[in-house]
C-alpha cells in the first residue's frame, strides 16, 4: 500500500486539527494536545508540523480573524484535506486490522478496567 | 490595553521568522504570552516568551518563500535565458566578428599559457629539495687587479672544514664538475657523464634512492651511487645492481652501493652516476692543495627543534675570512677572497654576477616572457574591446529597449561582461587543445619536458583566473559604455558616439601596433646577432674540424696514433690541446716578465698542445710554429696578440717569458681567436708544448668535402689503437652551436611572438576596418557617384589606421632601441644597433596593416553605389 508517510507527531497533530474541527490554529492545537495526550509541546513543534502536513497536502488552511490579545494579528485557521482524512483513515485500517489479527490470549493481560 | 511581551524578543523574531509566516506565528505567542502573564506573572511569562521565541529558529520558520518575481544572485532564469539567447543571436548574426574575436582570443590565451607554463617549469628547478630553504652554494668573492669577480669555484677540502669549524652547518658536501667516464660492466661498454660528491650529498638532496642508504652511499673511495637508467642498462634492475662492480676506464673497479631515481628534468645539473670525494681527490692530486679551485661546495644550515634554520646572515659574516687560515697569499697584494652564500634554489634563476655582487641572469628572461605573454593577451582583449564598441551603435538600441522596460544597469552591465566570459570561455577551450596540441613542438624547441597538467588544480586555478580577467577585462569597455547610454536619445536615433569613444578605439590600435612593433625590432635586433655570432671569424676555422677525447691508449700511444691517422685518407693534420677551443682550458696568474707591474695580477689562458696546433686549426702566426726542426721548443711560448698587447711587448717574438718559474722565450705570435662564447672578451693567452697527451682533446683536421672517409678512417684507427672505449666525437661546428642555445632559442621565439602579435593585432584591425567599410557604405556610394575613383575611395579607408601605425612607430622605436641596447649589453662582441632598423620594423607593421585593411577598403570601393544607395 502506498500512500504519504506520516510520522506519529504528525499523526497526532493532524487528528487534533480533526478533533477542532474549524477551530485549528497553532495555539488551540497545542493546548487540545496538552489536555488530550498530556503531552506538554512547544509551539514551534507544532508550527513546523502544521508547515509540513501542508507541504504534503495532508492540510488546507486559511486566515481567521484578529482578537486582541494577539495584538490585532490573524489566525491561521487548518482544516483537513480529503488526503489528510483518507491518510487518517488507512492509517487507522491498517491498525485496525493488525489488532483483529492478534490471537485473544497472544497480548500478556493487563489490568482492565470493567471486564 | 494589554501589557506587551519582551520587545527585544519580538524584534529578534520580526527579524528572522520568515515573512509570510510572521503574523501567524506572532499572533500565537501573544495569546500565549497573555495566557502565561495570567497564571504565573511578568518575570516567568517573559522568561517563556524568550524562549518560545528562541524555539522559532527552525529551517521552516527562517526559510524565506519563494516568489516568481523575485530575483536571486544570478537574477530571473527567464531573464538569464534571455541574455544567453541574444549573445548567442548576436554570435551568430555576426559570423567573422565573432570567429575574429574568439580567434584572437583563443590564440593569446594559447601563447599566454604556453609561456605560463614554461614560467613555471622554470620556477620548478632544483625546488623540490625538502631541505631546500636550508641548502646553500658557498661562493667566492675574488678581489684582484683592482677588479671583483664572483666564482662558484671553491677549494676542493672547502666543504668538509666549513662542516668541521660551524655548528651552523648541518652538512655539507663538494660536487665537481662533469666528468665522462667509460663503464665495462661483462662485455657492455659505454661512455657515461656523473660527477663526484661529498658523502652527504644524497642526505642534503632529495633523490630517492630505490637502493642502498643515503649515509652509506658514498662512504668507501670504491663506491659508486648510479642512477635507475643506468641500474637498468647494465644490471636489469636496481636491486640486482646493488654491490655489483663496474670498471671504470678499464683502471679502476668500483662498487654499486646505491641506486637513485633519474635526475629529474627540472634540475641545473644532471648526471648518471655520483663517485666519492676521497676518489675524486686522489685522481685531482692537485686539488688538495688550498689555492686551487675547481668544485662547487654546498651546505645544508642546521635547523633546531622548532625547525627554524640557523641564520644564514650571520653565517656569511663569519665565514667571510676563512679562506686566510688555510692560503696565505690572500690579503697580500691586493688580493683578497671573500667567502659568501648564495640560495642554493635561487641558482638557476640568478647566475649572474657583475662585479662581484647579484645581478640577475635567466630570471630577466622569465620575467621578459612574463611581460611578453601578458602582452599578447592584452592586444587579444583589446581587439575584442575595439571590435564591441565599434558594434555598441547597434546594440545601443538594445539597451534603449531593455532600459525602457526596466532593466538596471547593473543589470546591463552584468548582461555584457557575462557576454564577454562566455566568448572568453569559448576561446578558453580552443585555447586549451591548442596548447595540448603545440606542446610537443614547444618542448623540442625550448628543449624542455613539459606535460600537459591536466591533474594540477593550481592549472586550473590560473586558468579560472585567466579567463576571468581576460572577460572582464575585454567585456569592461563595452559594459561600462552601453550600459551609461540614455535610453530617450538612443531610442530617439540621435545618439552619436563622441570624440572621446574614437579616441580610446584609437589609443587602443596604437597601442596594440607599438607592442607589435617592438616585437618586431626586437625580432630583426636578435636575429642580427645571432647571424653576426654565426658569421663572425672566430680566428680559426672550426668548418671540418672535429674533437676526440685523449683516453685510454690515446694517452700513452698518442705518437703512433697520429702518425698512422695521417697515412688515411680524408685527414689533413691531428693535434691536441686542453678543453676545446671554444671552451676555456685553464687559466693562471702566475707568469713573468721582464718589466713586469709587481702589483699586476693578470690572467692568462693556458694550454699546453701538441706539434701542429696552429696548422690544425688554422689560426694565423707571425713568427713560427712549434716545430720538431728545432729541439728547444719544450721551453718556448706561443702567446696570442691580446697578451703581447697587455705585456706591453711592441715586438714579441724572441723576448723572455716566465711561467710557472721556467723562462723561455716566445716563439710566435697568434692572430687573437675566440676562446669562448661572444659573450666574453678575447682574452690573453699563453700556449705550450706538452709530449703528455693524457685527458687532452684530440683536434682533427679533415679534407674539405670528404668528411665521411675522414669518420670512416678515424673509426677505424681508433679501433686499432683503443678497443676499450667506444668511439666518439664531436664537430666543432656543433660544439659551437651549443655555446648558443639559448640565445638561438630567444631568436625563435621572439620570431613567433612578433608573428602572433602582428597577427592578432591584424585580427582586430581587419575586424574594424570591416566595420568602418560598413558604416561608410553610404557615403562611398555617394562619393562614387560624383565620380569619386576607386583608388581615392580606398585610400579615404586606409588613410586614417595608417596614420594610427606611424605613431606606434613613433611609440615603439626609442623603447625597442633602449630594450635592445640591454640585451645587446651581455655580448662583448655585438652588433651596432642601426637607424634602418626601425623604419623596417614599421615598414613590415605598415605593410601587413595596409594588407589587412586593404581587403575590406577594396571590397567597398568596388560595391556597387546603386545597390548600397537603395538600401535603407
Amino acid at each position: 500500500m502506498k500512500r504519504t508517510y506520516l510520522g506519529e507527531f504528525e499523526e497526532v497533530v493532524l487528528l487534533t486539527v480533526a478533533v477542532l474541527n474549524e477551530k485549528a490554529y497553532g495555539v488551540a492545537i497545542t493546548d487540545e494536545l496538552d489536555r488530550q495526550t498530556g503531552r506538554s509541546v512547544s509551539i514551534s513543534a507544532v508550527h513546523a508540523a502544521l508547515s509540513r502536513l501542508q507541504e504534503k497536502g495532508m492540510l488546507y488552511s486559511h486566515m481567521g480573524d484578529a482578537t486582541a490579545e494577539r495584538g490585532g494579528r490573524r489566525k491561521r485557521l487548518f482544516t483537513v484535506t480529503a488526503l489528510g482524512s483518507r491518510t487518517l483513515h488507512d492509517i487507522r485500517s491498517m491498525r485496525d486490522q493488525l489488532w483483529n489479527s492478534i490471537e485473544p490470549n497472544a497480548l500478556p493481560t493487563i489490568g482492565l478496567a470493567g471486564s | 490595553m494589554l501589557r506587551p511581551p519582551p520587545r527585544f524578543a519580538d524584534r529578534l523574531l520580526e527579524w528572522f521568522c520568515a515573512p509570510h509566516l510572521l503574523e501567524e506565528v506572532q499572533g500565537d505567542l501573544y495569546e500565549r504570552y497573555v495566557r502565561d502573564l495570567q497564571r504565573s506573572g511578568t518575570s516567568k511569562a517573559n522568561r517563556k516568551y524568550w524562549l518560545n521565541v528562541l524555539r522559532f529558529f527552525r529551517p521552516f520558520a527562517l526559510k524565506r518563500q519563494s516568489s516568481d518575481y523575485q530575483l536571486n544572485f544570478f537574477g530571473n532564469p527567464v531573464m538569464l535565458r534571455n541574455y544567453l539567447k541574444i549573445a548567442w543571436r548576436n554570435m551568430i548574426q555576426h559570423k567573422s566578428f565573432s570567429a575574429i574575436n574568439i580567434m584572437g582570443l583563443a590564440l593569446g590565451m594559447a601563447t599566454s599559457l604556453l609561456i605560463y607554463l614554461w614560467i613555471q617549469d622554470e620556477f620548478s628547478v632544483d625546488a623540490y629539495h625538502a631541505n631546500g630553504p636550508q641548502l646553500y652554494t658557498v661562493m667566492e668573492r675574488q678581489f684582484f687587479d683592482g677588479k671583483i669577480e664572483a666564482s662558484p669555484s671553491t677549494p676542493a677540502l672547502l666543504a668538509e672544514e666549513l662542516e668541521k669549524v660551524f655548528p651552523e652547518i648541518e652538512h655539507a658536501a663538494s660536487l665537481s664538475w662533469e666528468q665522462t667516464f667509460t663503464f665495462a660492466v661483462g662485455d657492455k661498454l659505454n661512455k657515461e657523464i656523473g660527477r663526484s660528491a661529498g658523502a652527504s650529498w644524497f642526505t642534503m638532496f632529495s633523490f630517492p634512492l630505490l637502493a642502498g642508504k643515503a649515509e652509506t652511499a658514498l662512504a668507501a673511495p670504491n663506491n659508486i651511487a648510479i642512477s635507475r637508467k643506468l641500474a637498468q642498462n647494465y644490471f636489469g634492475s636496481p636491486q640486482e645492481a646493488m654491490g655489483k662492480s663496474i670498471r671504470l676506464d678499464n683502471t679502476a673497479d668500483y662498487q654499486v652501493s646505491a641506486v637513485f631515481e633519474d635526475i629529474p628534468a627540472n634540475s641545473s645539473e644532471t648526471y648518471d652516476y655520483v663517485l666519492p670525494w676521497q676518489d675524486f681527490l686522489q685522481r685531482n692530486e692537485w686539488l688538495k692543495d688550498w689555492g686551487s679551485n675547481a668544485p662547487v661546495a654546498r651546505i645544508q644550515l642546521r635547523t633546531d627543534r622548532n625547525g627554524v634554520s640557523a641564520d644564514p646572515a650571520k653565517l656569511e659574516a663569519k665565514m667571510k675570512t676563512f679562506l686566510k687560515r688555510y692560503n696565505p697569499s690572500i690579503g697580500k697584494e691586493k688580493f683578497d677572497i671573500q667567502l659568501f652564500l648564495q640560495p642554493y634554489q635561487d641558482a638557476y634563476l640568478y647566475s649572474n654576477f657583475k662585479n662581484g655582487y647579484q645581478s640577475g641572469g635567466r630570471i630577466e628572461y622569465v620575467r621578459l616572457a612574463g611581460i611578453v605573454a601578458a602582452f599578447i593577451l592584452l592586444i587579444a582583449c583589446i581587439n575584442f574591446m575595439n571590435l564591441a564598441t565599434a558594434r555598441s551603435v547597434k546594440r545601443a538600441r538594445e539597451v534603449g529597449v531593455r532600459k525602457v522596460v526596466g532593466a538596471a544597469r547593473s543589470l546591463l552591465i552584468g548582461q555584457f561582461i557575462g557576454e564577454a566570459l562566455l566568448l572568453t570561455t569559448i576561446a578558453l577551450v580552443i585555447a586549451l587543445v591548442l596548447t595540448a596540441l603545440l606542446l610537443p613542438a614547444f618542448n623540442s624547441l625550448t628543449n624542455k619536458q613539459i606535460s600537459f597538467p591536466l591533474i594540477n588544480a593550481s592549472f586550473w586555478i590560473t586558468l579560472l583566473g585567466m579567463t576571468l580577467i581576460t572577460g572582464f577585462i575585454a567585456g569592461s569597455y563595452p559594459a561600462l559604455v552601453l550600459s551609461s547610454l540614455n535610453p530617450i536619445r538612443v531610442l530617439k536615433g540621435t545618439l552619436r558616439f563622441g570624440a572621446g569613444a574614437r579616441l580610446f578605439r584609437q589609443g587602443l590600435v596604437v597601442f596594440q601596433f607599438s607592442l607589435s612593433i617592438l616585437l618586431i625590432i626586437g625580432t630583426i635586433i636578435v636575429y642580427r646577432q645571432i647571424g653576426f655570432i654565426q658569421t663572425t671569424n672566430l680566428g680559426f676555422d672550426r668548418e671540418n674540424l672535429i674533437y676526440l677525447k685523449g683516453e685510454g691508449e690515446l694517452a700513452t700511444n698518442y705518437t703512433a696514433f697520429k702518425q698512422e691517422l695521417l697515412q688515411k685518407p680524408g685527414i689533413q693534420s691531428v693535434t691536441y690541446m686542453d678543453g676545446s677551443p671554444t671552451n676555456t682550458f685553464g687559466s693562471t696568474r702566475n707568469v713573468q716578465w721582464p718589466g713586469k707591474n709587481p702589483t699586476s695580477t693578470l690572467m692568462f689562458q693556458f694550454s699546453t698542445v701538441d706539434y701542429d696546433f696552429t696548422k690544425t686549426l688554422k689560426v694565423n702566426v707571425t713568427g713560427r710554429d712549434f716545430s720538431r726542426d728545432f729541439g728547444m721548443d719544450s721551453t718556448t711560448f706561443l702567446i696570442n696578440e691580446t697578451a703581447a698587447r697587455r705585456i706591453g711587448y711592441q715586438q714579441a717574438i724572441g723576448k723572455q717569458l716566465t711561467l710557472w718559474g721556467k723562462t723561455g722565450n716566445i716563439i710566435g705570435v697568434m692572430k687573437d681567436f675566440h676562446q669562448n662564447s661572444l659573450h666574453q672578451a678575447i682574452e690573453p693567452m699563453i700556449v705550450k708544448l706538452s709530449p703528455k697527451s693524457d685527458r687532452k682533446s684530440i683536434i682533427v683536421r679533415t679534407q674539405p668535402g670528404q668528411s665521411k672517409q675522414a669518420l670512416a678512417s678515424l673509426e677505424s684507427v681508433w679501433q686499432q689503437f683503443n678497443p676499450k672505449f667506444p668511439f666518439t666525437y664531436t664537430f666543432a661546428d656543433q660544439a659551437f652551436q651549443k655555446l648558443y642555445r639559448s640565445e638561438t632559442i630567444i631568436g625563435t621565439l621572439a620570431n613567433y611572438f612578433a608573428f602572433l602579435a602582428i597577427f592578432i593585432s591584424c585580427l582586430g584591425l581587419f575586424g574594424l576596418a570591416a566595420f568602418m567599410a560598413e558604416q561608410r557604405t553610404k557615403e562611398i556610394g555617394l562619393r562614387k557617384v560624383l565620380g569619386a575613383s576607386v583608388a581615392s575611395v580606398v585610400a579615404l579607408l586606409s588613410v586614417d589606421f595608417l596614420k594610427l601605425v606611424l605613431v606606434a612607430i613613433l611609440i615603439a622605436s626609442p623603447l625597442g632601441w633602449y630594450a635592445m641596447k640591454q640585451w645587446l649589453q651581455e655580448f662583448a662582441y655585438k652588433i651596432d644597433i642601426e637607424w634602418w632598423m626601425f623604419p623596417l620594423a614599421g615598414l613590415v607593421a605598415v605593410c601587413i596593416a595596409l594588407l589587412t585593411i586593404s581587403f575590406q577598403s577594396i571590397k567597398a570601393a568596388l560595391m556597387n553605389p546603386v545597390k548600397s544607395l537603395r538600401s535603407e
